[in-house]
């Protein structure tokens, strides 16, 4: 820029040369400001979001099916850079394809956040398994721990009805049949675990063959 | 302007070097993250069978969301020591393996019904130790061994077993501890 004036400005030289140094120190201090600012920038927006995506889950390849929600690539070899990091930084383990398939419902079947206040029922059938276990989890991941003990059951254990539906009971308070009690307070979350399901790799299933959760009621 | 120019500019700048930094570090994290599975099952290179992570009922574990039907095992393995013999005797009950590379991410799993006569045995190895184990082999009388190649040469195996009933809890925790992980040293 300063020789761009120097070379078109020649016979001037006087008048000219004197602000020069002005715009040049003017320049100087704001381009240094201006490279530090660009590169906080990406530092700071650059690892925010990826703290931000790491605490969460995966972004992309989710199976949605009603409130149930998988991420089928999570235990193959396709799974993205996404992924592999989130199961990094959780520490976590994944069901490989081969083995099965976990859903995991935060909603009801409206999209209602699932409360330990209120009482839902479960039911009435799931996608064809060797083994399905549904279990209970509070908002940091434990499972639920009562009094009772009880925090999942497994398709071998449930009592079903004459056409072979069953309908799980969630709730603080005791209910008969099959009753799993919800923590005294806050948000918690269900898991489904399809072992050894021919749906594993998230092909050929449907929501309708997925339980439903029902909200029955909320209070005290 | 001219000012407000550049000040676009390196905003600009700074975005695209966000989204850099953003692909390096989340391709990193997998190598970086020192709490990982592969960091809570290495103590369990050295150990012939495998050593229970989470077992039934889930009360003390480091898994996130515990099965708690379900007795976990692992076994750390690192192939520079020799290709990796999994093997488990199967039961009534669900048996699976599933095999992790140490970045992160499943690279093969198996389930009993894989099994043969009531054994289920897999050899991990790398490819180069595939190719020295294709070469001694005996052409008349080929290895009955299920050989899997593993893409890195640390990683660990997950063994499950489920207990479809809580009375089946304590059986599927010794099935699981009975698993043996053997490193076949070179001749």
């Amino acid at each position: 820029m300063s020789t761009d004036a120097i070379l078109t400005n020649a016979p001037g030289t006087g008048a000219t040369r004197a602000p020069a140094p002005k715009p040049v120190s003017f320049r100087i201090v704001p381009t240094a400001f201006l490279i530090v600012y660009s590169l906080l920038l990406a530092l700071g927006l650059g690892l925010g979001s990826t703290y931000w995506i790491l605490k969460g889950d995966p972004p992309f390849g989710s199976l949605s099916l009603g409130p149930w929600k998988a991420w089928p690539a999570l235990g193959s070899t396709s799974a993205d850079p996404y992924m592999r990091a989130i199961l990094a930084r959780r520490g976590d383990v994944p069901l490989a394809i081969g083995e099965g398939l976990g859903f995991t419902a935060t909603t009801d079947s409206e999209g209602r956040a699932l409360d330990s206040a209120c009482t839902y029922r479960v039911g009435a059938d799931t996608p064809a398994a060797r083994l399905w276990t549904l279990s209970v989890y509070e908002q940091d991941g434990r499972l639920v721990r009562t009094e009772l003990g009880r925090n999942s059951f497994t398709s071998a254990e449930i009592l079903r009805d004459a056409q072979d539906r069953f309908t799980i009971a969630l709730s603080r308070s005791l209910q008969d049949g099959n009753w799993l009690q919800l923590p005294p307070t806050g948000r918690f979350s269900i898991v489904l675990r399809l072992y050894d399901t021919p749906g594993a790799a998230g092909t050929g299933l449907t929501e309708s063959t997925f339980p439903v959760i029902e909200r029955v009621e909320c209070g005290s | 302007m001219r000012g407000f120019g550049r000040f676009v500019i390196a905003t600009l700048c700074g975005l695209v070097l966000a989204a850099g930094v953003h692909i390096v570090s989340i391709l990193a994290t997998p190598y970086l993250a020192e709490d990982d599975a592969f960091a809570k099952v290495q103590p369990t290179l050295t150990a012939e069978k495998a050593q229970i992570v989470s077992a039934p009922g889930a009360a003390s574990t480091w898994m996130p969301r515990p099965d708690p039907s379900v007795a976990v095992a692992a076994c750390a393995f690192d192939l520079r020591n020799g290709p990796i013999r999994v093997s488990a005797r199967t039961g009534p009950n669900l048996l699976s393996f599933s095999f992790h590379k140490k970045s992160g991410g499943v690279f093969f799993a198996v389930t009993d019904r894989a099994a043969v006569r009531g054994e289920l045995e897999i050899v991990t190895m790398t490819a180069r130790q595939l190719d020295e184990a294709r070469a001694a082999e005996d052409e008349n009388e080929p290895s009955r061994d299920v050989r899997i190649v593993a893409p890195e040469q640390q990683g660990f195996v997950i063994v499950r077993v489920a207990a479809p009933t809580p009375s089946q809890r304590p059986q599927a925790e010794e099935a699981a501890k009975a698993v043996s992980c053997i490193t076949e040293h070179a001749e």
